[in-house]
């Protein structure tokens, strides 16, 4: 599985589990606001990431919101391939 | 036996009292059954009271010629538990009770002697250490908190807190006892000092396996089951129907967490006409008060008021319930927290329990209480896991129940019960990992881990 299949896979995790419409995601949208994902969502993105890449890239460097770096599914394919990186 | 000469035992200094009811039931009754271990598996041993009596005298030998500073109880066996108190407690050596998990504190008691299953003295133990004036020593017992708030920590107690809570009247004589607690720690030692003191008869299972616990319970004829919330819920929702309708419970003494309505409930369906009730108690307090009339939380009114014995209960404006044993004492918080629900008070959980996400505060056993009320689900678990973005966040895990419905499956009964939490639930208590576990972890103590593992 690929770093950007295993974002998208937890991104739909997220949308089934809090029953919202499960859709094709795209590395262009937009977290907030084309996907709809608040700060709860993003923290239990990150725990499904964890669990399927085995890295937690903001475990290292605490935030208490998203990032403003880290605004469209790309920005969080990209932190977790740089995370992967290193060993 | 005559019920008087049980009753009588009250007079006897509390340090005596485990030897002298050890020797005085083998004189009248030598060959009645006083334990049975490993329960429900090929292994059962049962000890009569006449064993038990021989090797208390022996040991009571020992230390007399020895005189340590103190024992330090290292057996496995419940058996060799019960002989030491006995022993140290007549011969006014203090003995200390250390679980697995607090045996890093036996540095504070370095020049105590270990005992082991042998319940021989080591050689030369002894040698060079003060040699302890007899009658002089306050007769005492240490005993490790669960950690239940923080790290163990030892407590000293007199014999006479130890012996506070054990009833002696007829009714409690020739019982049959659980013992599904940890001997080592404070409500496995009630239980273990209540059954030997009334003649009864100590059940210890070989494992906490459901199937294990009942057949224990249905062969050995357990009448008592002490338990804590958690233990009760898995042997009623896991073990196999067949054993637990043999299975013949006069009461069931629930203690070490809250308990709620809903297994109250199962318990009254499965056992009619048995009596429940849950002990409030903790390693420092000891026993405070007991519940008695089958619903969850305590009566509104006893706050306020004082309680037999003298306890004083009161709230905290946060909801810490605070506890005076006594008008001479200081008033100790808890670190539980209850709410007003109609004319009880509720346990919501310990302060030390609530998870924090993105600021606003979680009461993890309300959504576990709400998780164990959706059809399907046996079992539940709610912690805290770590997270940089909220703080923490809510996880859960589910045992799902044997025999489902069809043509529910364990994705079908996660889903129902996540689409409960949505719909009861504020968006930050709605677990944000829910897993499926063939069984719930549980610490030494019998009780629900909170933090992640």
């Amino acid at each position: 599985m690929t770093i950007a299949d295993a974002v998208t896979d937890a991104i739909q995790t997220v949308l089934r589990d809090t029953a919202r419409e499960v859709r094709a995601i795209e590395p262009s949208m937009l977290l907030a606001t084309d996907l709809g994902l608040d700060s709860l969502d993003l923290a239990q993105t990150v725990v499904l990431l964890e669990r399927s890449l085995g890295v937690d890239p903001f475990r290292s460097a605490p935030t208490t919101g998203p990032r403003p770096g880290i605004r469209t599914v790309s920005d969080l394919i990209s932190i977790y391939t740089a995370a992967s990186r290193t060993p | 036996m005559t019920p008087a000469t049980i009753a009588n035992l009250a007079d006897a200094p509390a340090q005596d009292r485990l030897a002298a009811a050890i020797c005085l039931i083998a004189d009248k009754v030598p060959d009645r059954t006083a334990i049975v271990v490993d329960a429900g598996s090929d292994t059962r041993r049962a000890i009569d009271y006449a064993a038990l009596a021989a090797a208390v005298r022996k040991l009571e030998a020992e230390l007399d010629t020895l005189r340590p500073m103190g024992v330090v109880a290292r057996a496995r066996n419940v058996d060799s538990l019960i002989v030491i108190a006995a022993a140290c407690g007549r011969q006014h050596v203090p003995v200390a009770f250390l679980p697995e998990d607090a045996r890093d504190l036996i540095g504070e008691l370095a020049e105590w002697v270990p005992l082991d299953d042998s319940l021989v003295v080591p050689p030369g133990a002894a040698e060079g250490l003060p040699r302890g004036e007899f009658a002089s020593v306050p007769a005492q017992v240490v005993v490790a908190t669960s950690g239940t708030s923080g790290p163990p920590k030892l407590v000293e107690h007199s014999w006479d807190s130890l012996l506070a809570a054990a009833r002696l009247a007829e009714q409690w004589h020739g019982l049959g006892w659980l013992l599904v607690y940890d001997a080592t720690r404070w409500a496995g030692i009630q239980v273990w000092l209540q059954a030997v003191l009334t003649a009864g008869r100590l059940v210890q299972p070989a494992s906490r396996n459901p199937d294990v616990v009942a057949r224990g319970v249905a062969d050995e004829q357990v009448s008592i089951l002490p338990s804590t919330p958690t233990l009760l819920r898995r042997l009623i929702t896991s073990a196999d129907r067949g054993l637990l309708a043999r299975m013949r419970i006069d009461r069931i003494t629930l203690g070490g967490e809250a308990v709620d309505a809903h297994l109250l409930e199962q318990t009254k369906s499965l056992f009619p006409g048995v009596r429940i009730s849950h002990v409030y108690a903790t390693t420092e307090l000891g026993e405070v008060f007991r519940v008695t009339d089958g619903e969850a939380g305590f009566p509104a009114d006893w706050l306020g008021r004082p309680l037999p014995g003298g306890v004083r209960l009161s709230m905290r404006r946060d909801g810490e319930l605070l506890v005076q044993l006594s008008r001479d004492t200081a008033e100790v918080a808890t670190g539980d927290l209850v709410e007003k629900r109609g004319s009880r008070y509720e346990f919501t959980g310990r302060r030390s329990d609530v998870i924090v996400v993105g600021g606003a505060k979680v009461y993890p056993r309300r959504v576990e209480e709400l998780l164990r009320s959706v059809p399907g689900v046996a079992e539940a678990r709610v912690y805290g896991l770590p997270s940089a973005i909220t703080g923490e966040l809510v996880a859960a895990e589910i045992v799902v129940a044997d025999a489902l419905p069809e043509p529910a499956t364990p994705d079908n009964v996660r889903s129902a019960a996540l689409a409960v939490c949505r719909e009861r639930l504020e968006p930050q208590s709605v677990p944000r990992v829910l897993d499926i576990a063939k069984r719930i972890a549980t610490t030494s103590a019998g009780k629900v881990p909170r933090r992640s593992l």
